[in-house]
C-alpha cells in the first residue's frame, strides 16, 4: 500500500506508532473483507451495503493515521465523486437494459432468457455494481465533507486558508 | 442457556449506555458511550440470528457515525462546568417514562422470538403459506443466491433497492450542498 507522501508534516492528524503500525497492519484485512463481503453478498450474510460501508471505513482509517488532508489528496475528489455517480449509473442501466430487452424494471430473467446469463448475475450487477459502490462513496464523501478544513484550523496552518475562504467557515474563530 | 444469560447482559449493558448517553454532560463522553450502545446493539442482533443487520450496525452504527461525531464535536468547544452529569428535566423524564411504561405493559403480548405458536406458525408447528415461507422456500430456486435477505434486496425488492440507494446517493449531495463544498479542501 503505497502511503501518503507527506503523513509526518503539520498536517499529520496522529503521530502515534500504535496507531500508525495498526492501521497499517489492519487496513488490508479490512479492505478484503469489505470486497468479500460485496462480491460474496448473496450466498453468505453481509452484502453490498455492509461491504461497500467496510471499504469506506478503510479509507477513514487511513485518515485517522496518516493525516485527513494528504489521505484527501491521495484519493482524490473526482474518484470519490466518479464511485458514487458509477454506482447510480450502473444500477440505473442494469435495470433499463433489462427493459431494453422487453423485461421490466431489474427483472434479471429478461437477460437470463435473451443472453443465457443467470438471474444469479444480474443480482450481482446491481449489488457489487450499484449499491457497494454508492455507500463507499458516500461513506468517503461524509467524512471528507465533514473534514473539510479540519487539520489547518486544528494546527492554526495559515496555509488553507486562501483556498477554504470560497465557503463559509463552519468552525470557531479562534 | 448461557446465551440467554449472555443476551439479556447484553440488553442490561444496551440499556444502560443509552441512559448514559443521555445523561453525560460532555458530549465526547457522550459519543463514546454511544459508540459502546451500537456495538451491544451488533452482538445483539448477531443473538437474534440476523448478521445482516448486526454488520450494517457495527461499521455505520459503531464506525461511521461515531468518527462523523466525533469531527462535529472537534469544531465545537467543551461545556465551561466540571458537572458529570446533564441536568434531568424532569417533564421529559416524565412524558418518556409514561412512554416507556405504555410500550412495557404491551411487551408481554408480542410472541417470542422463534415460538411455535407466533403466527408464522401453523396449528401443529408446520409453516403456513407467508410471504416469509416463500421466500425461505423458493429463494434458491428463482435467483440462485443462498443468502435470502441479499436476494429479496437485490432480486424481489429490487425496485427499492434502488430507492434507497439513490437515497444514499442523494444525502452525500445534500450533505455537500449544506456545507457549500463542491470539492473536499
Amino acid at each position: 500500500m503505497s502511503q501518503p507522501d507527506s503523513y509526518t508534516n503539520s498536517d499529520t492528524y496522529s503521530e502515534s506508532q500504535v496507531i500508525l503500525t495498526s492501521v497499517r497492519i489492519i487496513a488490508p484485512f479490512t479492505l478484503t473483507y469489505g470486497m468479500f463481503l460485496s462480491l460474496h453478498g448473496a450466498d453468505t450474510p453481509g452484502g453490498s451495503f455492509q461491504g461497500g460501508a467496510i471499504i469506506g471505513v478503510t479509507v477513514l482509517m487511513l485518515a485517522f493515521a496518516f493525516g485527513i488532508d494528504p489521505t484527501r489528496k491521495w484519493v482524490k475528489s473526482s474518484f470519490i465523486a466518479g464511485l458514487i455517480t458509477g454506482g447510480v449509473t450502473i444500477f440505473i442501466a442494469t435495470g433499463l437494459f433489462t427493459m431494453a430487452l422487453g423485461g421490466n424494471f431489474l427483472e434479471y430473467d429478461a437477460i437470463a432468457d435473451t443472453f443465457g446469463i443467470a438471474h444469479y448475475w444480474g443480482m450481482e450487477a446491481i449489488e457489487v455494481g450499484g449499491v457497494a459502490l454508492i455507500v463507499a462513496g458516500a461513506v468517503m464523501t461524509l467524512f471528507f465533507a465533514t473534514a473539510a478544513g479540519f487539520t489547518p484550523e486544528r494546527h492554526g496552518n495559515d496555509t488553507d486558508s486562501a483556498r477554504s475562504g470560497s465557503g463559509p467557515e463552519v468552525g470557531r474563530d479562534d | 442457556m448461557i446465551e440467554t444469560a449472555v443476551a439479556y447482559t447484553l440488553a442490561i449493558f444496551i440499556l444502560l449506555a443509552a441512559v448514559a448517553t443521555a445523561l453525560f454532560r460532555d458530549v465526547l463522553s457522550a459519543i463514546v458511550v454511544f459508540g459502546a450502545y451500537s456495538l451491544g446493539m451488533a452482538i445483539l442482533y448477531t443473538f437474534l440470528l440476523a448478521p445482516d443487520v448486526a454488520m450494517t450496525e457495527a461499521a455505520i452504527g459503531a464506525g461511521v457515525t461515531t468518527i462523523l461525531l466525533l469531527l462535529t464535536i472537534a469544531r465545537t468547544t467543551r461545556p465551561s462546568t466540571d458537572r458529570l452529569f446533564e441536568r434531568i428535566n424532569v417533564p421529559a423524564v416524565i412524558v418518556v417514562g409514561a412512554f416507556v411504561l405504555v410500550l412495557g405493559t404491551l411487551l408481554p403480548d408480542m410472541y417470542a422470538v422463534g415460538t411455535e405458536s407466533a403466527p408464522i406458525w401453523g396449528e401443529q408447528g408446520v409453516l403456513t403459506e407467508t410471504p416469509s415461507l416463500y421466500y425461505i422456500e423458493n429463494t434458491f430456486s428463482d435467483t440462485g443466491a443462498q443468502n435470502a435477505v441479499s436476494a429479496v434486496l437485490a432480486s424481489y425488492r429490487g425496485f427499492d433497492t434502488f430507492g434507497e440507494a439513490v437515497v444514499v446517493f442523494a444525502a452525500a449531495i445534500a450533505v455537500l450542498l449544506v456545507l457549500k463544498r463542491e470539492v473536499f479542501t
